[in-house]
């Protein structure tokens, strides 16, 4: 290894200034449709971070005995068989949330993130660092969820993780939910907004302009 | 239009002078409250006009107090204040403001804000309209046409299609009167119509068939309600007419002259 990694900052720069989902935008599917409630998305990201650091150190581990014709297909495999796995294990010891989860555990297979991890980084660097910056992505990947999961169930029924946060206005209280927040669009603004958010303070991560606007000239008094 | 006297606050004041018949009907057939919640609607979306002319250095519009009376017309009742003012912040700035202005946005902001007040509070009766203040959407259309500031095609687009289901019985009376109010308040707007003049008249024509089609078939809607979802339906829809109209045009251009 010729330069020394830094691990620190392998490590921390996934979590906003190059976050997978909020600069990258890979993975959004997931990240739109667990995010009802604080509970699934915490257990998705922690099913995803798994699977991401494990598959990058396996794939990384066998980087120079797989043929680049079909590179995909063994990845897919070995992805495949550790979310059965993280599957299986959600089945067994927290039914209700793999029930609430439906089948976007099994979509971690085909997730962009974990393709992109092992396909970009993984399989070009050795098993260390390529495990610390899949967790890294990992843990970006969570943060978004975590955010936008606990905005959606504290605004969606006043709630996190299941207990009551913000008093109904049923039983007594002030609070009204926002049914909406429980719908899917607002998985969409929510996500919006968090990257707006980002990029107004890091506006080296907006993008660059596709047109230049032409040139306004004052119209004549 | 954006030399001489016609820019954009031109038309603005022009849509403003066609909607005031309107608006003071429905001040005087309304409610107690009916000043106030205008006030209050005109308050916030001027307020988010300001913080963008501040921070992105966008000039504030007219337009605003069109917004404000379209959602003060058409917004569920008994809201509450801090209800009202989430549904016309997220409508104002998720609508419009954000694509630089009145002018760039893709959808009306009014509509953005009926839709999502209807979506997040559907426990909230939606308000219904005397037939007089539905009425008064007919000089509306008239100015408004009369000025150029609203298209006659897409009104006539849209008067056919209900003439002939009203004709037919398929369009209720309730209906027919709120759809002519959210036709000018909330589809005439001639930033989030279609450009083309037969998109126009398609335009109207898709408005009017989906008022009809949610009436006849979607159970327990209010008539504001159907109006509200037919309008974002059908503003969503502009561009995709637009589309369509140019690439028949190209079409037929290509036929009869062998190239574009």
């Amino acid at each position: 290894m010729a330069e020394r990694l830094n691990f620190w900052s392998t490590l921390t720069d996934p979590l906003i200034r190059q976050n997978p989902v909020t600069l990258q935008i890979l993975g959004i599917c997931s990240a739109l449709a667990v995010t009802t409630t604080l509970a699934t998305a915490l257990t998705m990201s922690v099913s995803l971070t798994v699977v991401l650091t494990m598959a990058a150190g396996l794939v990384s581990m066998i980087r120079r005995h797989i043929p680049d014709t079909i590179r995909l297909i063994v990845q897919i495999v070995i992805v495949a068989s550790l979310v059965i796995v993280i599957d299986q294990i959600l089945q067994a010891y927290f039914a209700e949330i793999s029930r609430a989860l439906s089948v976007y555990v099994g979509l971690i297979t085909t997730n962009c993130l974990v393709l992109g991890q092992t396909e970009a980084y993984a399989r070009h660097h050795a098993p260390l660092p390529a495990m610390v910056d899949a967790f890294g992505n990992g843990l970006g990947y969570s943060f978004v969820l975590i955010v936008i999961g606990s905005l959606r169930e504290l605004f969606g029924k006043g709630e996190l993780f299941g207990a009551q946060i913000l008093p109904l206005a049923e039983s007594g209280g002030w609070f009204t939910p926002l049914s909406l927040m429980l719908l899917a669009p607002s998985a969409f603004f929510l996500l919006g907004l968090l990257v707006w958010t980002i990029r107004s303070f890091k506006p080296e991560q907006a993008e660059a302009r596709e047109h230049t606007p032409p040139l306004y000239v004052e119209p004549a008094e | 239009m954006s030399r001489g006297l016609w820019n954009r606050e031109t038309v603005a004041l022009m849509l403003l002078a066609a909607y005031l018949p309107l608006a003071l009907f429905w001040l005087s057939a309304g409610r107690a409250d009916a000043l106030g919640r205008l006030g209050l609607c005109a308050l916030v979306v001027a307020v988010w006009h300001l913080v963008f002319m501040l921070v992105r250095a966008q000039p504030p519009s007219l337009s605003a107090l069109i917004t404000a009376l379209a959602i003060a017309v058409f917004a569920p009742e008994d809201l509450g204040v801090f209800r009202l003012v989430l549904g016309i912040s997220f409508g104002v700035v998720m609508g419009e403001l954000v694509f630089g202005g009145w002018g760039r946005n893709v959808v009306n902001p009014a509509t953005v804000a009926l839709s999502f007040l209807g979506f997040g509070f559907p426990a909230f009766a939606w308000p219904d309209f005397d037939a007089p203040v539905a009425w008064a959407a007919i000089p509306a259309a008239v100015i408004g046409v009369g000025t150029g500031a609203m298209s006659a095609a897409l009104l006539g687009g849209a008067a056919i299609v209900a003439v002939i289901a009203f004709g037919m019985g398929l369009l209720p009376e309730p209906v027919l009167l709120v759809a002519g109010l959210g036709l000018v308040l909330l589809v005439a707007d001639p930033v989030t119509c279609a450009a083309t003049t037969f998109g126009r008249w398609l335009n109207g024509a898709v408005y009017a068939a989906l008022v009809l089609m949610f009436a006849s078939n979607w159970d327990g809607a209010a008539p504001a309600q159907i109006v509200v979802a037919a309008s974002l339906l059908s503003s969503l829809a502009a561009p995709l007419i637009d589309e369509l109209v140019l690439a028949i045009w190209i079409s037929q251009r290509r036929r009869r002259h062998g190239r574009t």
